[in-house]
């Protein structure tokens, strides 16, 4: 019995591992795309990968909030910007190299610097943060900076999972809202490039 | 519905805010209510800002500048008051945080002559960087990531209020609803006022520096507002610049963490609600017009600003001297030599103004006889902020 004990707890590490590699994921798609698709599907990562998340640390409502309002958003995201995948663009190194240095050092915090439980939930929350910011910074397009502001929302909500304790369900009801709206802008034309 | 009757939208809208400002006048500082499961309290020093600020939108309502729209105006005002009283209510700082994207958001449907993506830049990246030291902060680990987590948060309030080093971008041209203007002169103080609050209660071993780093970016502000707001080119440049010399006077006040310097923050942001706000608003005309004048009214504005006696910014001032001096005197000496910046820049701004008349007229001899009352007496206004 230990010893089924002890596998399905390295089964539930494994998991929360890979939700935590797929938030980042996600947020770096966000970061490498400018079209619709791409953008879509880097904030349907996030959702889904936050959501599961709060759900593995008991924060079920919390992670049904997130996870219909990040659903929400991935679909009004696909009706407007920019008609492609825009994926890894001419000119995207730098912005390569910013996804894998904002992964490592969200990993060096999480992982190296604190302590306690709950590894998985502090990375994928820090990443998507800095990477949510660093789009918002460098973003040219409606599409691209709502649907940064979008995932910056769901990592807050997420955030409340990582307080000792119940935060209740109204960070994870305004977080899911306010990606959902930060999706419903529609761009009226391209700007810039 | 109420579109065509542009009056009777803003009969509603002004009523519906009364309403909203006698919930908050009545309500007692500090007490906890547990309404749908959701804990709600408000500070004393919140509640007090946000009496001022509706105070200030209801002069620019009242006396409305000449190409402004009253309902719109009062619309996006209340919009935005109801923004910061979700945020001073707010049980943490989490919500504080959303509450503030979720105003980002509703900013970026104004119709603004930026892309979207420029106006949304400082206020969304204030978000994340507000965020990021909220969850550095709640980490359990070594005092780093406590310090760290400070950095985040102060930080953050830069980017949110537009002060250095994180200046909004600027366009004199934009409505003001749209601009930079209301995160540094509206929401601003509301916020600043929550967040220093609440991050007091998060960095138990990193206040000090937290407090260290307030002070070093309000001096920063301070010089540097002041010096632009003197030598910029344009008017309305200088006007925006100006906000940032007062939030440096501001941070300094939070910063130095003694109750009459809290006191004399509240004091500056109110002088920029109450004053430089609605100031700014009905010089837009002038800005325009490239109108400039030194009649006695122009004076008399300039010594408001620049923080003279008898007007309210002076009482500030001398606060914020006396605590600088009992906490370490340098500093006293920084900050007083600092205060003759304010000169220059306030004779600039009050000629910028023009020859006002009619409704502008009013308003502007009302904020003056405001400013002078609370100049002389700050009593209320300080036991309001609970100081």
């Amino acid at each position: 019995m230990a010893r089924n004990v002890g596998r399905a707890g390295f089964r539930s590490h494994a998991l929360t591992e890979v939700l935590a590699f797929a938030a980042w994921l996600g947020a770096a798609l966000v970061v490498l795309s400018d079209g619709r698709r791409g953008l879509a599907l880097g904030l349907g990562l996030v959702a889904a990968a936050l959501a599961a998340l709060a759900f593995a640390t008991g924060h079920q409502p919390g992670g049904i909030a997130l996870l219909a309002g990040g659903l929400v958003a991935v679909g009004l995201r696909l009706r407007a910007g920019p008609e492609s995948w825009g994926l890894m663009g001419p000119g995207s190194t730098p912005r390569i190299i910013l996804t894998v240095v904002a992964g490592l050092f969200s990993l060096w915090i999480a992982v190296t610097v604190a302590t306690g439980d709950d590894a998985a939930l502090r990375f994928a929350v820090l990443a998507v943060l800095g990477l949510g910011g660093a789009r918002v910074l460098q973003a040219r397009e409606q599409s691209a900076s709502m649907t940064a502001i979008s995932s910056l929302a769901l990592a807050l909500g997420a955030a409340a999972a990582i307080v000792g304790g119940e935060p209740g369900p109204a960070p994870y009801v305004i977080a899911a809202a306010i990606a959902a709206a930060g999706s419903a802008f529609s761009p009226a034309q391209r700007i810039g490039t | 519905m109420l579109r065509p009757r542009s009056n009777l939208a803003v009969i509603i809208s002004a009523l519906l805010g009364l309403g909203g400002l006698a919930a908050i006048v009545l309500s007692t500082p500090g007490l906890v209510s547990d309404a749908l499961g959701i804990s709600l309290s408000l500070s004393a020093p919140s509640r007090a800002m946000l009496i001022v600020a509706a105070g200030a939108l209801a002069l620019v309502v009242v006396f409305a500048p000449e190409r402004a729209e009253r309902s719109r105006l009062l619309g996006w005002g209340l919009a935005g008051l109801a923004g910061m009283t979700a945020i001073a209510v707010a049980p943490t700082l989490d919500v504080v945080i959303l509450i503030l994207l979720a105003l980002v958001v509703l900013q970026a449907a104004a119709p603004a002559a930026r892309p979207l993506a420029r106006r949304v830049r400082a206020p969304a990246f204030a978000v994340a960087l507000l965020a990021s030291g909220l969850v550095l902060t709640r980490l359990g680990g070594p005092p780093l990531l406590e310090r760290l987590g400070a950095v985040g948060l102060v930080a953050g309030l830069m980017a949110a209020i537009g002060a250095l080093p994180y200046m909004h971008e600027f366009d004199a041209e934009e409505s003001t609803a749209a601009s930079p203007i209301p995160w540094a002169a509206f929401i601003g103080p509301v916020l600043a006022v929550t967040v220093v609050t609440r991050a007091r209660e998060l960095l138990p071993s990193a206040s000090g520096a937290f407090g260290a780093m307030l002070i070093g970016l309000g001096l920063l502000n301070m010089i540097w507002g002041c010096l632009a707001s003197w030598r910029t080119e344009a008017d309305a440049s200088a006007w925006r610049y100006s906000f940032t010399g007062d939030w440096g006077l501001a941070l300094c006040g939070f910063g130095l963490a003694l109750p009459e310097a809290q006191g004399a923050a509240v004091l500056i942001l109110s002088s920029v609600l109450l004053a430089r706000l609605p100031l700014y608003l009905w010089s837009r005309q002038a800005l325009r017009e490239k109108v400039r004048t030194d009649r006695p009214l122009n004076l008399l504005v300039a010594a408001g600003l620049a923080g003279s006696a008898p007007f309210l910014g002076f009482g500030a001032r001398i606060l914020l001297l006396h605590s600088a001096t009992a906490l370490y005197w340098p500093l006293a000496l920084v900050i007083a030599t600092s205060l003759v910046l304010w000169v220059p820049s306030s004779l600039r701004l009050g000629r910028s103004l023009g020859r006002p008349s009619g409704p502008q007229l009013m308003g502007i001899v009302l904020v003056l006889a405001v400013n002078v009352v609370l100049g002389i007496f700050p009593q209320p206004l300080l036991l309001l902020a609970g100081q």
